[in-house]
């Protein structure tokens, strides 16, 4: 398969002195499902927010489908933008519009300006909505606001908006974290299933050490800004753990380990 | 008896005497705002130099006037109800021009929108400067600009209304979460684009609110600025007052109140379907 996103040794030094990012390099190919796990505050939504550029690097390079998009600005990022779907732990919706708006949000990047701003989507970008929110189970809900959804909804709405782009690239960030372990399940089944059927690489940032094992294809550990870790879940041993969430970690002795992962595991 | 000695020092200290409950700078500053009060007051009521005796004496007069004006006559009827409907269309045509304006000034005025905050405080000084000017001079000096009549009343009105509008309108849209903005954003969409589809529905029914709140003050400073010669309804009043025709100014006065009052239901009616 053809490597779709690339990172050389990226840094990021936030204003604050911050360092999020140290040397970090990895590789997606494209169609593949991989999840970044590690400790709050180890950099994994930097990562994901310097591949659609909602912030910037300090050094280093990222391709993305053989172009280096670490500088790009006005036009040229949205275009880059248009090709990549974000999925937030927030769902990150406009709540008094109904579901299906929300689904042809993802529609906008790719209109002309005047049709853009005036909400004017084809009847062609309508039916294609539809037809996402009934793959994804929320079809019935199509003209329901999105204020009036459960999460487990909010989420799906929050995937056919980025489904609705044609992306090549999912960003998912947190996704599950809001939610019930039952409805968690389901979204990273919808996310998996539609990710592989439509060719879709996915970069999924998680807690659930569970989750992050049942549905990569690869998992990348990061700790304190650096890649401790980058290979097959079969490979995320007891000694693999401990460097990413430190020496009081351990599979069997949840208590004692990192506040995170522990809370996550106990809900999970 | 543990639990005593972990008391702060400050409460220790007055065993036996009166427990202070407020937040301990809180006091200080209360008085100061007292203080100030007083003064001012004193102050004020020596520069005036107001004659209560006189005000005391002429009280039967007031009431006087006011049965006058009960004596609600509709000889003229016709023409209060014209100057009424202008009042209205004077208030409402405002409205609808501030409204547009507002949104769009409103759009660079809040900081979440365009990320620029020089813009931002540069539109919001701006139009602070014009709300910290009153209505009736606005209103005057669009009278010496276009002359006596309707136009200048609209255009006076919505130099204050777009930029009542502006800022509320901007405080609005800035409560929208970033994240919102942010995820639309993420999905190539330019500023303007996100500003419609996402800023603009979210902020909708508070920007109803708003016109409505909006709505009744242009009214009852329509009614006023006819005394100036800004045309409607207080033109009217002033007039009959000053030709002591009080049975007619009875009756606009009445039509003004019953019209404030109306517009007030009815925007509580449309916020309760908005909600």
């Amino acid at each position: 398969m053809k490597t779709l996103l690339e990172f050389r040794s990226v840094n990021k030094t936030y204003q604050n002195g911050n360092h999020a990012l140290r040397g970090v390099s990895f590789k997606v190919k494209e169609g593949e499902f991989v999840s970044i796990i590690g400790p709050s505050g180890s950099g994994k939504s930097t990562v994901l927010r310097s591949i659609n550029r909602l912030q910037g690097i300090s050094s280093g390079s990222i391709t993305f489908d053989g172009e280096e998009i670490s500088k790009l600005r006005g036009r040229a990022l949205r275009a880059l933008r248009r090709r990549i779907g974000m999925i937030f732990q927030n769902y990150n919706l406009v709540l008094p519009l109904s579901v299906i708006q929300n689904a042809l949000h993802g529609r906008l990047g790719s209109m002309g300006p005047i049709k853009g701003i005036l909400g004017l989507y084809s009847e062609d970008d309508k039916r294609k909505a539809l037809a996402i929110l009934d793959e994804l189970g929320i079809g019935d809900f199509a003209l329901t606001r999105a204020s009036d959804l459960s999460g487990g909804q909010k989420q799906r709405v929050g995937i056919a908006r980025a489904l609705m782009q044609d992306p090549k690239l999912l960003l998912c960030d947190e996704p599950i974290a809001s939610l019930d372990p039952q409805s968690a399940r389901t979204i990273m089944d919808l996310l998996r299933d539609q990710a592989a059927s439509r060719g879709i690489a996915c970069i999924v940032n998680l807690h659930q050490l569970d989750i992050a094992r049942a549905y990569s294809d690869r998992i990348i550990g990061l700790r304190r800004g650096v890649v401790v870790f980058d290979g097959a879940p079969t490979d995320l041993d007891d000694d693999v753990l401990r460097r990413i969430y430190g020496d009081g970690f351990s599979q069997d002795n949840v208590q004692g380990g990192q506040a995170d992962a522990h809370a996550d595991l106990a809900c999970a | 008896m543990k639990e005593l000695l972990m008391r702060p020092q400050y409460l220790m200290n007055r065993s036996g005497q009166k427990i202070a409950i407020r937040a301990k700078d809180r006091g200080h500053t209360l008085m100061l705002f007292f203080a100030g009060v007083i003064i001012l007051s004193i102050l004020s009521f020596c520069c005036l130099g107001v004659n209560w005796g006189r005000l005391a004496s002429r009280s039967p007069q007031i009431l006087e006037v006011f049965w006058k004006l009960g004596h609600i006559s509709l000889d003229q009827a016709d023409l209060v109800f014209v100057s009424l409907f202008e009042t209205i269309s004077i208030a409402v045509l405002s409205l609808l021009y501030s409204l547009l304006l507002g949104i769009v000034f409103g759009m660079f005025a809040a900081r979440n929108v365009f990320g620029i905050p020089a813009l931002s405080v540069f539109v919001q000084s701006f139009f602070s400067f014009l709300r910290a000017v009153p209505t009736p001079i606005w209103v005057l000096l669009m009278l010496v600009c276009i002359g006596i009549g309707p136009e200048a009343g609209v255009a006076g009105l919505c130099v204050h209304t777009t930029a009542f509008f502006t800022k509320s309108f901007a405080q609005s849209f800035e409560e929208i979460p970033d994240e919102t903005l942010e995820a639309i954003e993420a999905t190539g969409a330019g500023k303007v684009i996100v500003f419609m589809n996402a800023v603009l529905p979210a902020a909708f029914s508070q920007i109803v609110a708003w016109c409505g709140m909006r709505l009744e003050v242009n009214f009852s400073e329509c009614a006023i600025l006819g005394m100036v010669g800004a045309g409607g309804i207080g033109f009217v009043i002033a007039n009959s007052i000053q030709g002591y025709d009080f049975g007619t100014a009875g009756l606009a006065i009445l039509l003004v109140f019953l019209t404030a009052f109306l517009i007030e239901r009815m925007f509580i009616a449309v916020k309760r379907i908005f909600k």
